[in-house]
């Protein structure tokens, strides 16, 4: 049984923790011990480096290296989850330990992109750091996300990084979100302990955490809710500090809540949103356990989250609501039509049109087993939570938020609310991964002496992590394509990396391009680009004939260059940065997409590379 | 302010980290210097600031550390960006110094004469096979770090050339480059035709990898009433068509020209 000690319930592996770290306390001079720490480091490093081979072969367009890819992350996070679920781990050793997870999962994706960002979200963003950096200033427009720049916390975190180092938006972004990566691992540790009482189970969570469907790639790229989210994991891990706290430190942790509180709001929209509505939840959380609005109760904070994210997005951001309202709106109207039977449900695992590989049979199993453990583990651990936590108001808020994350699975089944359910996702997985760790710590409670539960265990976070990874981002991208590759006289870019590449030597001028064309013109090529429907440049780039509008849309849009990109992946944000294989074939568009544009008086060819020609319609005619 | 190691030793740091970070040359070095400055430092100070006579576990100290600091950041140029200036190497320097002094001196204030920083820097101390681990470790992670960022051939990568063209200043000619994104050495002829009239023919050796821009010279354009056009083609040598045009690139020269 649990027992309470200093306000909080404690089970026996964190006595024993805590005990000996008085002790080595009480003795002066007390060194952390290294211990499991060494095998662990080691096989995180092999596995790490078993992934960089994969990416490396992959890039090479050589074997099917997905092995090495799988065997990699299993080598890697594995031995941590066994070693989380023993008992005789410190607390230490577990929050050193997450924070190696945390890291090397990280590292996975930095390998497969290196040395350049190649997600679409990524290429916005460094794209408004640089022009921070160059401009100085903060709110310069963004052509392809317009609300982005509203938001910039970001990159001008990442703008300090730049002027001070004079590293490019890459190396800061790199930098910054792997400390932001560092801040959620630890800020979910010390939250889930201070809320379970228990390392054992605050490991635990943190593994389930790692695999939420977005945690390996999604939430690791260069972009806002990567440092959005960690801060308010940090703001949660303060406010339950805050909860247990006695009342003359109440100031004193609310004091980050409130600055982290602030550097949300102006990081990302969805997340402000998100934190106000956490904190009203957990204000009505502590009233339903407390019966009382007095202080630790956050309803202070939950209204002044509201006013300060409402401020800013009325103040400051309103064009974030023309960003917004029809995402959600479309999820909305998706959910009705997929339910009342006039829209087709989303197909799983649906890749990006006939030319992507379907995702195998078997990694379709593994995803859809890992979700099946996950929801075959919610009840026990939600009878856990009841008997346990129900006197602890976040706990209450997880056990929510665990049976909110089903919910938003099936909301997947309808095409156009997948992002919004992928997105609310993420936050929800938090409840879940502390509900089923709860379950966790609880069997490993009950069978003790059985040899096979720990082993179990491990292998079934495994399969949480693997099957998430598969579930959150498409099965042909989980591995690097060539970017760049090198050659006879030096290093050689694909298509559209060139195109970006010239474009970065032109005194000035706006370009209309397909979606991948466009995002790399913004980083590294540095241009002003627009893409996609509105304003209409996709029809202008895609149409086979000239139309009357589109040379007076173009030059209303002050459009001075036209990409056209004849490849049918060029318009996939996924897919349509790098070199085309040989050995595949590709969907080109008919060749009037790109001839059509002789007609237009004065035009001329500036650049072509074969699959990609631009056009320059002139400075001033 | 009263002797407390610790914040003294923040204050000296930052002010070492910001004014070495603009003056060094090297890129990593300033790195190095700047990465505390930027990602530690003021979160340590705001933090000791904070809980200055208020007891906090060492790793909570240490997150709240590291995740103040990127709140730091990510108010700070909300703030830089009403400064005279903006934002800039310098101010940033100055502002996460200012954040550290003026949090450093509250806590200072605030903290009892007597109390302890709240880290202390133990480092472990592995034994001869935990260090040889850990080394292992190090070493397969610096592997994989030089592997990833490393460019490879891509064995089935489809080559491709690229050509340009853009008039040259004063628009008296153009400036033609070619580029080979090839598998394999290529040759190329080029004819460049200035209005029909002139045409210029050039031959072009790259290896995968290589460029060359000329610079053609068109006197005439300068004196010209109406718009010279100019074409460049590019024909592949050794290709199954080697007289089809490979690539085309075109404009124009003289009043309303692509210089202006």
């Amino acid at each position: 049984m649990p027992s309470k000690v200093g306000g909080i319930t404690a089970d026996a592996a964190t006595f024993k923790a805590m005990e000996a770290g008085s002790a080595q306390r009480r003795r002066g001079r007390s060194r952390p011990e290294v211990g499991h720490l060494a095998p662990l480091a080691l096989s995180a490093g092999v596995g790490l480096l078993l992934c960089a081979v994969a990416n490396a072969l992959s890039r090479a367009t050589l074997t099917p290296a997905m092995p090495f890819y799988w065997g990699g992350i299993l080598l890697l996070a594995v031995p941590i989850f066994y070693r989380l679920t023993s008992e005789d781990a410190s607390a230490r050793e577990r929050l050193t330990l997450v924070c190696m997870l945390g890291l090397s999962l990280y590292l996975v994706k930095v390998f497969r992109d290196a040395p350049l960002f190649t997600f679409s979200d990524e290429l916005v963003h460094s794209f408004n750091a640089n022009q921070i950096a160059d401009h100085h200033h903060l709110f310069r427009g963004n052509p392809i996300l317009t609300a982005t720049p509203y938001y910039p916390g970001l990159e001008g975190a990442a703008s300090a990084l730049m002027k001070l180092t004079g590293v490019s938006a890459y190396g800061a972004g790199l930098i910054l979100i792997g400390a932001a990566r560092l801040v959620l691992v630890a800020s979910l540790f010390l939250l889930f302990e201070r809320v379970s009482g228990s390392a054992r189970v605050a490991g635990l969570g943190v593994a389930i955490y790692a695999g939420n469907f977005n945690f390996l790639f999604w939430g690791a790229q260069f972009s806002y809710e990567s440092l959005a989210l960690p801060l308010l994991l940090l703001a949660l891990m303060a406010l339950a500090e805050r909860g247990e706290a006695p009342r003359e430190a109440l100031r004193a942790w609310g004091a980050p809540v409130l600055l982290a509180m602030m550097a949300i709001v102006v990081t990302h929209h969805l997340t402000s949103y998100a934190m106000a509505g956490l904190l009203v939840a957990l204000s009505l959380a502590y009233w339903h356990v407390r019966r009382s609005w007095d202080p630790p109760n956050p309803w202070p904070l939950a209204i002044f989250g509201i006013l300060l994210a409402g401020f800013w997005l009325f103040v400051v951001a309103s064009a974030t609501v023309g960003y917004l309202s029809p995402v959600l709106g479309d999820a909305f109207s998706a959910i009705g039509n997929t339910i009342g039977g006039s829209d087709e449900p989303r197909a799983l695992f649906q890749g990006g049109g006939s030319s992507v590989a379907p995702t195998p049979l078997l990694a379709r199993a593994v995803a859809l087993a890992a979700v099946g453990l996950l929801l075959a583990g919610l009840p026990f651990g939600l009878m856990v939570l009841w008997r346990r936590h129900m006197r602890e108001p976040f706990a209450l808020l997880f056990g929510i938020a665990a049976v909110g994350f089903f919910a938003t699975l099936a909301l997947r089944l309808a095409p156009a609310a997948w992002e919004t359910a992928n997105r609310a996702g993420e936050f929800l997985f938090i409840g879940l991964a502390f509900v089923l760790a709860c379950a966790c710590v609880e069997a490993l409670r009950r069978w003790p002496r059985d040899r096979r539960a720990r082993p179990l265990i491990a292998a079934g976070i495994a399969l949480v992590l693997v099957g998430g990874a598969i579930s959150g981002w498409p099965w042909d991208s989980q591995l690097a394509r060539p970017l760049r590759a090198s050659a006879a006289a030096g290093t050689i870019s694909s298509p559209s990396l060139s195109l970006a590449q010239w474009a970065e030597g032109l005194p000035g001028g706006r370009f209309a391009a397909s979606t991948a064309d466009a995002g790399l013109l913004l980083d590294p090529g540095g241009k002003m680009a627009l893409a996609g429907s509105s304003p209409d440049v996709e029809d202008v780039l895609e149409e086979e004939g000239l139309a009357d509008w589109m040379v007076p849309l173009l030059r209303r849009n002050r459009i001075r260059y036209v990409a056209v990109d004849r490849r049918e992946v060029g318009s996939d944000s996924l897919r349509g940065y790098y070199f085309s294989r040989r050995d595949r074939d590709e969907e080109l568009l008919p060749p009037s997409v790109v001839s059509k544009f002789d007609q237009v008086p004065g035009i001329s060819r500036a650049y072509a590379n074969g699959p990609i020609t631009v056009f320059d319609l002139g400075a001033g005619r | 302010m009263r002797r407390h190691g610790d914040l003294e030793a923040a204050v000296a740091a930052a002010a070492l980290c910001a004014l070495l970070s603009l003056v060094l040359p090297f890129e990593p070095l300033r790195m190095l210097l700047a990465a505390p400055l930027c990602l530690f430092l003021p979160g340590y100070a705001i933090t000791a600031a904070i809980f200055a006579a208020r007891p906090i576990q060492r790793r909570q100290f240490l997150l709240l550390s590291v995740g103040l600091s990127l709140a730091v950041l990510a108010l700070g140029a909300i703030a830089l960006n009403y400064v005279p200036g903006g934002i800039r190497s310098g101010s940033w320097a100055l502002l996460l110094f200012l954040v550290v002094l003026g949090c450093s001196r509250g806590a200072a204030l605030r903290r009892p004469a007597r109390a302890r920083g709240p880290i202390s820097w133990a480092p472990a101390r592995p034994n001869g096979a935990q260090a040889a681990l850990l080394a292992g470790g190090a070493l397969a992670l610096v592997a994989a770090i030089v592997l990833a960022f490393t460019p490879l051939s891509a064995t089935n990568a489809t080559g491709f050339t690229e050509m340009w063209i853009s008039p040259l200043a004063g628009d008296n000619g153009v400036r033609v480059g070619v580029g080979s994104a090839e598998r394999d050495a290529s040759s190329y002829r080029l004819v460049v035709n200035f209005g029909g009239e002139r045409e210029v023919t050039r031959r072009l050796d790259l290896e995968p990898g290589g460029r060359q821009v000329l610079a053609l010279g068109e006197s005439r354009a300068t004196s010209s009433l109406v718009p010279v056009p100019v074409t460049a083609t590019l024909y592949k040598e050794g290709s199954r068509k080697p007289d089809r045009p490979f690539r085309q690139v075109t404009t124009w020269l003289g009043p309303g020209g692509g210089s202006g």
